[in-house]
């Protein structure tokens, strides 16, 4: 097979599933500079490894898990250095900025207070959690899919869902009301 | 159908993960009980937040260059970073603590926000790094950006210099300015950024604290 046509196949492969991976890099990273190094190191390792690639059945599954691996190891010390230094959580629409793209802060103010207190909140959470319930309530992966990308039980992820989604609420209803 | 049992299902019912006769058990108990339809109104809301969460779409043309490093020799770019112009030299290896300072405009800051000043502490007379991080819902090309540096307090390079000014263009999402800064004195203080583009003006303010 020529270079040309190993390529082409690579593609072929990976390419229905970008969109997807590339949110999950978001949503592991929480901002757009990490989340495109993520993505863009996943792809050079999984075109290291077309050989296995091409044998997969499910390359969208295995890929999601090869990015998370490549998390885990590339960026999780960096990302808990940062997140121990910096208090995002206490600085307004810090971990919004990169999504400010996406938001109309002339007409749509409510939704960017909620976005942002969401947001504070989130940043509350431990890594786990805050994951789990980003890949679970946001992005809609299923506990099995959770399970298959991060190797933790399903058992376990369903316990921090369920800590995870009180934590938030009480974090955002302390008085038992949103607004 | 007791309160109890509704919290300890609460989670289940949201997810569809019940049976019908439960789930139905825990409607008909929320129907009459005032604290339990407010839980689950709040799970519900909390739901449409978190549904509401957004990531933004990736660049025009990045698949494509992205795809195009990998399959070459030598894929591999270098990582992203956002350097604001002039202070390339004070990037340092090693620890370096962070602080976000957002911009999102027209958004009017809270006294609450006033009030947290972000802090940090560097060591007496060793030099430490802080990467500031602008966050920029929009492009500024030409703003003025200004530090003004507490007593005691130099930036590495800048030698005696207790105020800054350059010129610089921050781009939409998150802008990063490492400062190299260096405790002469045991005081401390607060380092201000006052940032200008065009008619506007916004200060940030970063506590200093010597150990």
């Amino acid at each position: 097979m020529s270079n040309a046509e190993q390529n082409l196949n690579f593609e072929r492969i990976v390419r229905p599933h970008f969109d997807r991976l590339y949110r999950l890099a978001w949503r592991l990273t929480g901002n757009k500079a990490e989340a495109e190094d993520l993505f863009q190191e996943l792809l050079v390792k999984a075109y290291g490894l077309l050989d296995d690639l091409v044998a997969i059945e499910e390359p969208g599954s295995w890929l999601s898990r090869v990015m998370y691996n490549l998390f885990v190891d590339q960026h999780r010390r960096y990302t808990r250095q940062r997140m121990h230094l910096v208090d995002e959580g206490h600085l307004p629409g810090a971990g919004l900025a990169d999504l400010a793209g996406d938001l109309d802060p002339v007409t749509d103010i409510e939704r960017l207070e909620n976005l942002m207190r969401l947001d504070a909140a989130l940043g509350q959470l431990s890594e786990e959690h805050r994951l789990i319930v980003l890949l679970h309530d946001t992005e809609g992966y299923k506990l099995k899919e959770i399970q298959d990308i991060t190797g933790v039980p399903v058992g376990t992820i369903k316990s921090r869902l369920h800590r995870a989604r009180a934590r938030l609420r009480d974090i955002l209803s302390p008085d038992g009301t949103f607004s | 159908m007791h309160c109890k049992d509704l919290t300890e299902k609460l989670d289940d019912y949201m997810d569809g993960g019940l049976d019908q006769a439960t789930a139905e058990a825990i409607a008909s108990h929320a129907g009459t009980c005032e604290t339990c339809r407010a839980v689950i109104e709040r799970a519900r809301e909390l739901r449409g937040l978190l549904g509401d969460y957004p990531v933004p779409q990736a660049q025009a043309g990045f698949y494509d260059r992205a795809l195009v490093r990998a399959t070459h020799k030598g894929g591999r770019r270098q990582r992203n970073r956002w350097l604001l112009s002039g202070f390339g030299s004070a990037v340092a290896a090693g620890l370096a603590a962070w602080v976000i300072f957002g911009l999102l405009p027209d958004v009017p800051q809270t006294p609450d926000a006033l009030a947290s000043i972000p802090g940090v502490t560097i060591a007496l007379e060793e030099e430490r790094t802080i990467n500031l991080v602008f966050a920029s819902a929009t492009a500024l090309d030409g703003a003025t950006l200004t530090l003004s540096l507490p007593d005691g307090i130099e930036l590495a390079g800048f030698p005696g210099q207790r105020e800054i000014t350059w010129t610089t263009s921050l781009k939409a999402g998150r802008n990063l300015l490492p400062l190299t800064l260096v405790a002469l004195t045991p005081t401390g203080g607060e380092l201000i950024a006052h940032l200008q583009h065009n008619e506007r003006n916004r200060t940030f303010r970063l506590r200093v604290d010597v150990s």
